[in-house]
């Protein structure tokens, strides 16, 4: 970690603080990562008040965790707050990212929701009633994700987001030093440049756009440069070759793919989230934008055309890299003893813990489901239910779900009894992303 | 000329509060209003799920308390299709709720309360916080966050995750403890309850340096609203009991819950108040959480506990308790009760057993009532299920609503206190511990 503490705010909107948390389980851990924290903001543990927040400089802070739902007024102007005063905002949890079970409340007009709780439940007593309006915010008339009011450099889903992925989605932000823009590339450096060239031996390297200054450890080794010390002013002899084979990569070799995954949340400071999941970040962005939105600027021309290549090509093949599910993580068996025969409820028998909970009768989502949790509601024998987000966006998600689902699972029912048999298809199957839904619920 | 001071926000709290205290030009306190600014409509968007996932939903109404808010609806359903679950689970889902209430009440202790008196009430804002306790206390600290490690790795581990669990199912629980996980946690436990007995030290230390602060400041007579099962402290199961600003109780079953607690819906809060019915509304406002929950214990259910309650009505007094500071001694009697029942359970063969989910489940038509004790106090969930188990309706009373009124009621009694008999000037204050 390093020794000038960082500043670091959190926000939170209508929210249950599970975030903070799952961050604050990380208990013994966050011994040596306080110290490298100035946490300017955070109403749950700290003393600061609004108008502190408000005296900061526009982007003074350099990182701004957002969580919870925008469902009130005040939450959609501190959104704004905070994107002013932060350099990186974090879309902090699924709530931020989607929306989450909050937005299940979009089914209802906002007034119906207001009624039900301030005029019609049961236990009010006396002749009080209606919405209260003093010297409180007032509400949004419905809930969409923090992305579609402020600009989100970096999404953390998870319902909460493990402690682990927050303790590594934090040291990448803390660790992430500005990049020294060079005037040469790395080639100028690298002991290959001479004889046994990778890219000329029809191998993707990216030193042509590449700033110098590192320790060279991995062209000493055989190994690619992966763009770590981000771009350079200028570009080296061999960009053009590295520009014309980007433009082309539809036959190139899992190690090349294994090195564009890499190279580009190196290159471009997209934060490294949760690991295993750090090219469903970059697809996540260029789905939703068309390209992913960098702190980078002024890049040599040839640069941004090799990186626009790149993205291109992630856009263009979707199926590309699959965005992990929860079943890459789940211990079962998919393919087991067990068929689906009819769908179960959750309260119905006790499944066992070794066959697919989908092939046993009970719809999980893992299927559909960003992989980050573990599958820890699977390890109890709970079915997934979807909190971490859906793998694909933009689609009918119960008809995406059945469709996945009778391809690679033993299930001996049509796609019609499937989903006729599921009597709340909108709390199954978008009960953490229904806000996200395009054109609302 | 009126005067209004603002406290925006609240802070060391976990939902959304704002503070307004405003003066007239005499000086007196014409208004005290606590502002909850936040509310997200969970009554209405659980109506059309299944009963059975009603409480994977509404864990999400609470990250620091998300074990009650999955164990009471699951009871609410099970009332309502009138399923009883075995043993064993009945078990789990004690430990799950007290290992929730250990690592929510040491989270309290030390991360919201202890900052304002190791510090002391006049610190550095900038400083007066549980960072800043760390630094300068590094061996309290690491034992606070070893307590909070130990509570919220049994929550993940009996509950499948610490925050929004999953474990509890209408019929009884997914899956038991696994043996070599009891057993890990058994290694530890006695090491637990030193460092309960540690926390019990510290806190009586504090009690007796603010002994003036606590004996005279916010001495505020309400009535209070707990859970006692036959008389007896209980957070999981129980009759609901009120305790009349004198002393008086009632008992209550949870279906039965109208009769006794009323709404209010304020103005300037989205957060409801919540009062004794029979006595209407400002006069039975009560409160809720660890204060009154001694108040309406009979006894605790521990042995060390039961002492430590009786240790504190020997000093502040046997009938009921008004004094606000007197939570955080209530606090720690829960605390150290919450650490000797994991003890008793974790010893237990039935948590490891795995009979415990039963069969006979059927969603049927009607309404059900479930109540625990989340650590900040009363919880309620009423739910209206159809013949196929889908939710119709719910009715909610969290913690939160229960305790709203209250607050604001103390809060207008200190705040005169304050401002008008200036009681603050020659109250006695120790030295800080941390300068």
């Amino acid at each position: 970690m390093i020794s000038i503490p960082v500043k670091v705010a959190f926000w939170q909107n209508s929210d249950c603080w599970g975030c903070h948390q799952s961050l604050i389980d990380l208990h013994l851990a966050l011994l040596p990562v306080l110290p490298a924290l100035e946490i300017v903001y955070w109403p749950a543990v700290v003393d600061f008040k609004y108008n502190s927040l408000e005296a900061r400089e526009d982007g003074e802070i350099v990182v701004g965790f957002i969580e919870g739902s925008l469902r009130t007024k005040q939450d959609v102007e501190g959104t704004k707050l905070m994107r002013q005063k932060c350099a990186i905002i974090v879309a902090f949890g699924s709530c931020s990212c989607y929306g989450n079970v909050h937005g299940l409340a979009n089914q209802w007009d906002i007034q119906e929701l207001i009624d039900r709780k301030f005029s019609q439940v049961e236990s009010i007593a006396d002749e009080s009633g209606g919405e209260p309006t003093e010297h409180v915010p007032g509400f949004e008339s419905k809930i969409v994700p923090v992305d579609r009011v402020i600009k989100v450099d970096a999404y953390m889903s998870g319902c909460p987001p493990k402690s682990q992925q927050i303790y590594s989605a934090i040291g990448f932000l803390l660790g992430q030093k500005p990049f020294p823009m060079n005037d040469l590339a790395f080639c100028n450096d690298c002991a290959l440049n001479q004889s046994g060239c990778l890219l000329d031996a029809g191998k993707l390297c990216f030193g042509p756009i590449t700033s110098i200054g590192c320790s060279l450890k991995c062209p000493n080794n055989g190994s690619p440069c992966l763009g770590c010390m981000g771009p350079a002013k200028t570009v080296g002899v061999r960009a053009e070759k590295l520009n014309s084979m980007t433009k082309d990569l539809g036959a190139i070799s899992s190690g090349d793919k294994k090195s564009i995954f890499e190279f580009l949340p190196l290159f471009l400071n997209l934060p490294l989230m949760a690991g295993f999941d750090l090219a469903g970040d970059i697809l996540k962005q260029i789905k939703k934008h068309g390209a992913p939105e960098t702190q980078l600027a002024n890049l040599p021309p040839t640069t941004e055309e090799i990186a626009s290549n790149l993205m291109s090509f992630l856009r263009d093949n979707p199926d590309f890299h699959e965005i992990s599910n929860v079943c890459d993580t789940c211990p079962r068996i998919i393919g087991s003893k067990s068929t689906m025969t009819r769908v179960k409820r959750d309260y119905e028998g006790i499944p066992n813990m070794e066959d697919c909970l989908l092939e046993q009768g009970y719809i999980c989502m893992g299927p559909v489901t960003q992989a980050g949790c573990g599958a820890l509601c699977i390890k109890v024998n709970a079915p997934c239910t979807g909190c971490y987000g859906q793998t694909k966006w933009g689609v009918n998600q119960a008809e995406r779900f059945a469709d996945t689902v009778l391809k690679g699972f033993n299930i001996s029912l049509s796609k019609e009894e499937l989903l006729s048999q599921v009597k709340d298809p909108i709390g199954t199957f978008e009960k953490f992303t229904l806000a996200s839904r395009k054109g609302g619920a | 000329m009126v005067k209004e001071i603002e406290v925006e926000p609240v802070t060391r709290l976990e939902g959304h509060g704002g503070l307004r205290v405003v003066l007239g030009d005499d000086g007196t306190v014409k208004d005290v209003q606590f502002n909850i600014q936040s509310t997200r409509f969970f009554e209405k968007f659980v109506e059309g799920r299944y009963c059975e996932h009603v409480p994977r939903i509404t864990p999400r109404i609470c990250g620091i308390c998300p074990i009650p808010h999955h164990l009471t609806p699951t009871k609410a359903v099970e009332d309502a299709w009138g399923v009883q679950i075995p043993t064993p689970a009945y078990k789990l889902r004690q430990l799950l709720i007290n290992a929730k209430q250990y690592s929510s009440h040491v989270i309290h202790f030390y991360a919201l309360a202890a900052p304002d008196f190791l510090l002391g009430p006049f610190a550095d804002p900038a400083l007066r916080n549980v960072v800043h306790v760390i630094n300068k206390m590094p061996d309290v600290g690491a034992m606070a966050l070893k307590m909070m490690d130990f509570g919220q790795k049994l929550c993940a581990a009996v509950g499948g995750k610490a925050v929004h669990p999953i474990s509890a199912i209408v019929g009884g629980m997914k899956k038991p403890l696994d043996e070599d996980v009891r057993d890990k946690f058994l290694k530890v436990i006695d090491e637990q309850i030193e460092f309960t007995k540690k926390t019990v030290d510290i806190a009586l230390k504090v009690v007796e340096d603010y002994w003036d602060v606590v004996a005279n400041v916010g001495v505020v007579p309400t009535y209070y609203v707990g859970l006692t099962k036959n008389g007896v402290h209980d957070i999981y199961d129980g009759d609901i009991r009120i305790v009349s600003p004198t002393g008086e109780k009632f008992d209550y079953k949870p279906q039965n819950y109208l009769e006794a607690l009323g709404e209010h819906i304020p103005k300037h809060s989205y957060a409801t108040h919540m009062y004794y019915k029979p006595a209407g509304y400002p006069e039975g406002i009560y409160r809720a959480n660890t204060l009154a929950m001694i108040n309406c214990a009979d006894k605790m259910a521990t042995p060390l506990a039961d002492d430590a309650l009786k240790a504190m009505r020997e000093k502040i007094g046997t009938n009921v308790i008004h004094h606000t500071f007197a939570y955080h001694w209530a606090r720690i009697i829960e605390m150290v009760e919450s650490i000797e029942m994991i003890a008793t359970l974790l010893k237990d063969p039935d948590i490891v057993n795995p009979d415990c989910k039963t069969l006979d489940v059927e969603p049927r038509e009607g309404n059900g009532v479930g109540v625990t004790e989340a650590p900040r106090g009363l919880l309620l969930y009423n739910i209206w299920s159809d013949a196929e188990g889908i939710c119709k309706k719910l009715n909610l009373l969290v913690a939160t609503n229960h305790n709203i009124a209250g607050i604001e009621k103390s809060l207008m009694h200190s705040a005169k206190q304050v401002f008008e008999d200036k009681a603050l000037d020659g109250l006695k204050l120790p030295d800080p511990w941390i300068k």
